[in-house]
């Protein structure tokens, strides 16, 4: 059987990559790809990680890199599977959709003076929303790769950028390319969503500007952040009585989520031990369910957040309503007291849960890949070799499976690579 | 000769630029001997920064560079593949860590960080000025692996590597493998049989005609390096020698052990282990029967042996016991007519999708109640009945008493103390006592050891499926090492002057990896480095009492340079 690569796998966040990069090590050729414009996923977003606090970015980069330039990875980026058709030699017949960037990737040097130039300015979806880009823009500074793409749903189709780009890069005249390739194998790691608070009205996000996501804090927090401060949004104050609303969107039947996010405990003890260094004299009180701090390290780490001085409150958090000068009032039951409480905070940040990111199914046209009743891709021999899915010669790793940590997604990604690795072995 | 060296000071975001001042750096630098040209970067090791590096090389036609950054450990080999890229010789890169060493250890005096970062820097440039080209050595590689430890982990670690085409010793303690599991009945989660499981692995070995089982089995010695270690296996009294490439540790946990008296352990006969009661609910019947009487009321106290306070050892959590202790709780309603359980908790950490069966639990009119370590539940004995007293948090601190039948000590998972096998393949071991990898998040099952890897519960506590993800992890970044069939070296190795060896043995007894041996020159004998065991650790160097050894990328100048500019 013939094909032009030995696998495609669908996401290249952190899994889909150690998954690219062992295969790649193997000797197997890799079609890689990415429906955003820069690789790196979730994990290149983020400050710092629990319970090492090294940074993110600095962790992560070295395998970006390694990634993007493998000899035997080939990496699309703006591109998404269309159809995935099994044959009946056990080949996959894949067709990908890769979106127009308006740029051409060669010529680009990422000088960023086309932004300088552009009219147009939205909310920076990077930054959370934080803050705002241009239309013409680089995703963010340690994007890979790091050249522009013109978001042209907000371009006024001005000719600014064409005009000033000093490689004349720009190019309006691109169009969506359809892409077949035949490949032996697939592995899914199409990663996570986050769970957005709108749902919950009764915490008022979207509403109330004080009320961010952990997402939001997370920017506020990385080296790459856009106020080299922590800020509130309402009036940009530096908050000094912060809360943490644990559990949002995350063993919550409202919202169609009953299992638990697993990593949201743990990234807000981390944010908390983050803040208590960058604002000494705030005061951080963390509002929770029960404190999920299972894995290696973890348990020491929320022991040493409580030992820094981070207040922490049983009682999951019922509402949360706004007082003129912006800061919030958050409702509870105190468990440990039996009490219900009401307290002021100046800036609330919600932790948010993740969902699954299964919409990878619907490009298999001709098998099922199956999931679980909450959507992730469901592993069909669990206990036995976790990777395999309801299609064989299809593969699932990371976040892709169920809510997961980076660990335990860089040892998920590395059994893919194994299965992938057997499997492959096994048709020759 | 004069070289041509760049030098780039990274802000590395913040980490470094909020307390080093980059600019005063760059200016200090500057008019150091050789230095061309110097730069800073945001990141010095995104992409775009190492395409700059790349291009200034080509075009200046720099003859070494400087990275001034974070610690070595992590981006020297992304410089040095910049190097490599631009067709400068790798070993003309010399790293600065600048931040370790600088920002991160005086982030409370920025100009003594700012004054400390221009010395490490000079330093750097003086050692990048006597940087001399180095080739990699490169042996052959066998691609066979030793699996240590016949649990489900090194079955799967086993099955994985032979379906790489790696072969596999597979190596066990015990008269027969299977380890935990192949005790246990249902498994959380997937309902499945340990046995079965266990079962249905050895079924795939016994396919793999790559794999070769040994019981009994024991590592007692380990040489040689990654590709070409020898191990000596002792089979029970005989000593098996074995070439392998790489070694997976595979070797598991105990479960703790109570105290004698711990929630009267030991004392009173309905305290038993939460391992004793699956087997207890395996082994009855109709009715659930221990010592001869009908059970109907079960407590289960958590935490037994995880997250003590100050007089016990183990602060970490278990992580598999909460979810394992509900999925028994399930198990003895659905099997039994009219049992009740008490769930004493610190927590309940039903993580990830495990929380369904806590729902479940509740759902079955479990009842749970919370305690803290200052108010640990009481166990005491009226009139032939168990009393549990304990202070419920759920409900504000009321004070509970119930009658139960029998009281299951949820017990943790503690390390394997295996100090033969520490010794032997020397990999470090945490505060915990599990093995620990050489970086949490992103090297999860790799050592210090090159070649020698962890996964499964050695490493830390983990459930089935975390075990068998780290163990195929594993393999598969053994097998990608291995498949290759050589290894390339580090060139740094050292290097004795034939002319100059007096044979006074002083570098032999200093070496700790046996890397030196003894051979003829011109007539008589003299000492010689095995490179394929040495690692450059330098210790014979500063021994030998006529100079003739020399570290290559740390040879004597160097360092002397070095030491010359950090105190200038």
């Amino acid at each position: 059987m013939s094909a032009d690569y030995d696998v495609l796998i669908i996401g290249a966040g952190i899994a889909g990559e150690e998954s690219a990069l062992k295969l790649a090590d193997m000797g197997f050729k890799v079609l890689l790809v990415e429906k955003e414009p820069s690789i790196g996923g979730k994990m290149i977003l983020l400050s710092k990680v629990f319970p090492t606090l090294d940074c993110a970015a600095c962790i992560t980069t070295p395998k970006v890199s390694e990634t993007a330039r493998h000899p035997n990875i080939t990496l699309f980026t703006l591109t998404e599977p269309e159809s995935i058709i099994k044959e009946v030699d056990n080949t996959f017949s894949i067709t990908l959709k890769k979106r127009p960037r308006y740029v051409v990737e060669q010529d680009c040097t990422g000088c960023q003076e086309c932004e300088t130039v552009c009219p147009s300015v939205v909310h920076d979806q990077f930054q959370m929303n934080l803050v705002a880009r241009k239309a013409v823009y680089i995703p963010f500074n340690i994007a890979n790769p790091r050249i522009a793409l013109i978001d042209i749903d907000n371009c006024m189709l001005c000719g600014a950028c064409e005009q000033k780009c000093p490689s004349n890069a720009i190019d309006f005249t691109q169009k969506e390319q359809i892409i077949s390739v035949k490949v032996k194998s697939v592995i899914v790691a199409t990663g996570f969503k986050l769970f957005d608070p709108i749902h919950i009205e009764r915490y008022g996000y979207g509403k109330y500007k004080n009320v961010i996501t952990s997402m939001q804090m997370e920017r506020q927090l990385a080296p790459t952040r856009p106020f080299n401060n922590i800020l509130r949004p309402s009036d940009g104050k530096v908050p000094d009585k912060i809360a943490y609303v644990f559990c949002t969107g995350s063993r919550d039947h409202t919202i169609g989520n009953p299992i638990c996010s697993q990593v949201c405990c743990m990234y807000s003890i981390k944010q908390s031990q983050l803040l208590m260094g960058a604002l000494p004299m705030a005061d951080i009180s963390m509002y929770y369910i029960n404190i999920r701090a299972f894995g290696k390290g973890f348990n020491e780490f929320y022991m040493q957040a409580k030992d820094m001085g981070a207040n922490f409150v049983k009682g999951k958090i019922a509402s949360i309503s706004e007082k003129e000068n912006g800061n919030l009032i958050l409702r509870y039951e105190n468990i440990e007291t039996g009490e219900v409480s009401e307290s002021e905070h100046d800036l609330v940040v919600l932790s948010v849960g993740l969902l699954a990111n299964s919409s990878v199914t619907k490009a298999f046209k001709n098998k099922i890949l199956k999931t679980d009743e909450i959507n992730y891709v469901k592993q069909t021999n669990l206990l036995q070799s976790p990777a395999i899915t309801s299609i064989e010669g299809v593969f699932a790793a990371g976040t892709a499976t169920a809510p997961m940590d980076i660990p335990d997604t860089i040892m998920s990604a590395g059994a893919a690579a194994a299965e992938v690795s057997g499997y492959l072995n096994q048709l020759s | 000769m004069k070289k041509k060296i760049g030098v780039y000071v990274c802000h590395c975001g913040g980490n470094i630029s909020d307390y080093v001042d980059i600019e005063k750096v760059k200016e200090a630098v500057k008019e150091e001997a050789d230095v061309y040209l110097v730069k800073n970067t945001l990141f010095a090791c995104s992409d775009s920064s190492q395409k700059e590096i790349e291009h200034d090389i080509q075009e200046s036609e720099l003859d070494a560079i400087v990275v001034a950054s974070c610690s070595p450990k992590l981006h020297v080999p992304t410089f040095r593949g910049v190097a490599q890229r631009a067709g400068l010789n790798p070993y003309n890169y010399v790293q600065a860590n600048i931040r370790e060493q600088s920002s991160w250890a005086h982030s409370d005096n920025p100009v003594g960080a700012t004054e400390k970062a221009i010395q490490l820097v000079k330093a750097a440039i003086a050692k990048a000025r006597e940087s001399e080209a180095l080739t990699p050595v490169k042996i052959p590689a066998v691609n066979v692996a030793a699996v240590i430890g016949g649990g489900i982990g090194g079955l799967r670690s086993a099955i994985s590597l032979a379906e790489m085409g790696t072969e596999v010793y597979l190596i066990e303690k015990e008269s027969k493998i299977g380890g935990h599991i192949a005790q246990w009945d249902k498994l959380f989660t997937s309902n499945d049989k340990g046995s079965d499981i266990i079962n249905s692995l050895y079924s795939q070995i016994l396919k793999h005609t790559n794999i070769k089982i040994f019981t009994n089995a024991e590592v007692i010695e380990k040489t040689g390096s990654i590709g070409n270690f020898n191990i000596k296996v002792k089979i029970d009294k005989e000593i098996l020698p074995l070439h392998v490439g790489a070694v997976i540790v595979n070797t598991g946990f105990e479960s703790y052990q109570p105290l004698q008296s711990e929630y009267g352990y030991n004392v009173l006969e309905n305290v038993i282990t939460l391992p004793d009661f699956k087997n207890l609910i395996e082994k009855s019947d109709k009715e659930l029967i221990h010592n001869g009487k009908i059970i109907k009321k079960v407590a289960y106290i958590y935490c037994v042996g995880s997250r003590q306070d100050d007089e016990g050892e183990n602060k970490y959590c278990s992580r598999y016991c909460c979810t394992a202790a509900i999925h028994v709780a399930i198990e003895a309603k659905q099997k039994y007519r009219n049992i009740i359980n008490f769930h004493y908790n610190r927590g309940i950490r039903t993580y990830g999708k495990q929380e369904l069966l806590y729902e479940e639990s509740c759902k079955n009119g479990d009842i749970y109640i919370q305690f803290n370590l200052e108010n640990k539940p009481q166990i005491e004995v009226v009139k032939g009945k168990t009393l549990i007293k304990v202070k419920d948090i759920l409900t504000a601190g009321k004070e509970i008493t119930a009658e139960v039948d029998l009281i299951v000590l949820v017990t943790g998972m503690i390390s394997r103390k295996d100090d033969t096998l520490i010794n032997t393949l020397k990999i470090p071991v945490g505060r915990d006592n599990f093995y620990n990898e050489i970086h949490m998040k992103l090297r999860p099952v790799e050592t210090v050891i090159d070649g020698v890897f962890i996964a499964g519960t050695c490493q830390s506590p983990k459930n089935i499926l975390e075990t068998l993800n780290s163990s195929q992890a594993a393999a598969a970044k053994a097998n990608s090492v291995l498949t290759k069939g050589e290894m390339t070296l580090e060139p740094t190795l050292a290097q004795i002057n034939p002319a100059s060896c007096i044979l006074c043995e002083n570098c032999r007894n200093a070496c700790p990896f046996d890397a030196i041996m003894t051979v003829n020159y011109e007539d008589r004998q003299v000492a010689k480095v095995n490179v394929s065991n040495c690692k450059g650790c330098g210790m014979c160097t500063p021994v030998c009492p006529t100079d003739a050894i020399d570290l290559a990328g740390f040879t004597n100048p160097q360092i002397e340079g070095m030491i010359d500019a950090l105190v200038n």
